[in-house]
């Protein structure tokens, strides 16, 4: 049996890899490495919660970081990485509201405030720190996929800060609520349905019906053959 | 001041002053493997230097004692900032020496003179490469103090000498945060060295130049004492990242099996994050001046994210 203190190291060192993720999906400007990062970031969330399975011992969890694995670390990023060859745009250089600079200013900002917020909400439950550490991230790391979803314009990128949002809420479900297992699976073909959607929208979302049509049926997005 | 110091006084420098140049010529190298070059021998650098010390100083006749006095003034602060980090073997602290914000001035006092040398030639280059580091300094040194801060808050001391004493024999980093605060120490050596993608070491375009316009004037004896300063720079700051973020092998007693065994291994790390270096170099392309900022705050993000999480856990 591994020392859970040694595991309880192991994941505060992939919460600070979880931050990293998230302030690079925040101020990167080319699609794909957008995308790594968010897989990168799936992965982390399921090693978490596959060591959290090794302290706990709970099968839940297990499944849990077995359903994310095969969620989104290999399906969705290959579904969006599909889309971001279909649509052939490289970057996503255009911010609506906040450039890169001052949203990863104001990341720091809502860390702070969920901090805050949050110690305020648990104060005197008995949270252990690892776990009190785990929601701040948690929320924090929703918060900063709305900041993501608000401040790009391209709907793939957009998409992408809602699944890091998602994966915030999943974090933050692993160390204050237990979700249970049925809820989280609900989730994750929410998500697939929205990465469906996204496909479709980021195609087709610049043409009239008409020349969408065409455009979809040249595309053949779902069946990946190129019509002629 | 115990034997001890001395002993460090008297190697730490001198180590630094050998070692330097080799890792300026390793990053080439690499960066040359990477774009299917066979690029020029590790040694190259030292012949250069050497050259170079032999050849005279020609001066423009505009200029005044500023051009003169900078490289000796340049190569003696980074002698002196050799002093506050130990590169393989940590010494009883003593003296105030090793305190992070006399060397971070000692860093800033370098690169105002190479900035006022820059100017003093009166060419048109030296001017705009001057101007250009000065309004990067003034973007980077907050984002320093913050990332510098960070380490000192991790490591509970202002001194050098004592958080590598902390650091020293321990094989993963003491702390998750100090993984953070070494992206942030990473981009600080990418910038305070003039590397890409803030600037491109390798050219001489009047696009590019930052660091290579305020040395542009300088020749023989004079430029080759700013290169030095340069590679040692380059040096001190490597040796920072790598006494933080591996400190295996660090040796902080005078044994002389064990600072071999230390200065193999420093020499080794250094090698690989040379590698590391030159092969981030070729994979990004250079940014435009106005978008630098935007790569500072990631610095500034990871060393601010980093100061909250040693709050919180």
């Amino acid at each position: 049996m591994i020392d859970p203190l040694f595991l309880e190291g192991i994941i505060k060192i992939l919460f600070v890899f979880v931050l990293i993720s998230a302030g690079l999906i925040i101020s990167t400007r080319n699609l794909s490495s957008v995308l790594t990062a968010y897989t990168i970031q799936s992965f982390l969330l399921a090693s978490v919660s596959f060591l959290l399975y090794m302290i706990d011992g709970k099968g839940q969890l297990l499944l849990l970081a077995g359903l994310t694995l095969a969620s989104k670390v290999i399906l969705i990023p290959y579904f969006i990485s599909r889309i971001e060859e279909k649509i052939r745009i490289g970057r996503d250089l255009h911010f609506t509201y906040l450039e890169p600079t001052p949203s990863l200013l104001l990341s720091i900002g809502l860390i702070i405030l969920s901090y805050t917020f949050l110690s305020k909400v648990f104060e005197g439950l008995p949270l252990s720190k690892l776990f009190f550490f785990g929601a701040v991230i948690g929320l924090s790391l929703t918060l900063m996929g709305m900041l993501v979803v608000f401040s790009r314009k391209k709907v793939v990128t957009k998409a992408l800060g809602y699944l890091s949002m998602e994966n915030g809420v999943l974090m933050f479900g692993l160390f204050v609520t237990e979700l249970p297992f049925i809820i989280e699976v609900l989730i994750i073909i929410d998500l697939i349905i929205l990465v469906m959607l996204t496909t479709i929208l980021a195609v087709g979302m610049d043409s009239s019906i008409e020349e969408y049509r065409q455009k979809f049926r040249k595309l053949q997005v779902w069946t990946g053959v190129e019509s002629r | 001041m115990n034997t001890s110091f001395l002993l460090f006084a008297l190697l730490n420098p001198l180590f630094a002053l050998l070692a330097a140049p080799l890792y300026m010529a390793l990053i080439r190298k690499v960066k040359a493997y990477a774009q299917g070059r066979k690029g020029p021998k590790l040694f190259q650098v030292y012949y250069d230097l050497k050259k170079l010390m032999k050849k005279e100083a020609v001066y423009s006749p505009t200029s005044s004692w500023v051009m003169r006095f900078t490289p000796y003034l340049n190569l003696s602060t980074l002698l002196v900032c050799s002093l506050f980090v130990p590169l393989v073997f940590v010494p009883e602290p003593a003296g105030g020496l090793g305190n992070i914000i006399v060397f971070l001035y000692l860093l800033a006092l370098e690169r105002f003179f190479t900035a006022l040398g820059g100017l003093d030639a009166g060419s048109t280059f030296g001017g705009m490469g001057s101007s250009r580091s000065m309004s990067l300094a003034a973007v980077i040194e907050p984002t320093m103090v913050i990332s510098f801060a960070a380490l000192a808050f991790v490591l509970k001391s202002l001194n050098l000498h004592k958080m590598f004493a902390l650091t020293a024999g321990t094989v993963l980093p003491i702390s998750p945060t100090l993984v953070l605060v070494s992206i942030s120490l990473f981009i600080i050596l990418i910038v305070e060295t003039g590397r890409l993608p803030v600037d491109n070491p390798a050219t001489h375009l009047e696009l590019t130049m930052i660091n290579e316009a305020m040395i542009l004037e300088q020749t023989g004896k004079n430029l080759a004492l700013l290169e030095l300063t340069h590679a040692l720079k380059q040096f001190l700051l490597m040796g920072i990242l790598i006494n933080t973020i591996l400190p295996i092998g660090l040796s902080t007693e005078i044994d002389a099996g064990k600072i071999a065994v230390s200065t193999f291994l420093f020499l080794l790390k250094a090698g690989l994050l040379a590698v590391i270096i030159g092969l981030f170099e070729s994979a990004i392309a250079k940014m435009r001046l106005f978008r630098l900022p935007a790569f500072y705050v990631m610095a500034f993000f990871f060393s601010a994210v980093t100061i909250l999480i040693e709050v919180f856990a």
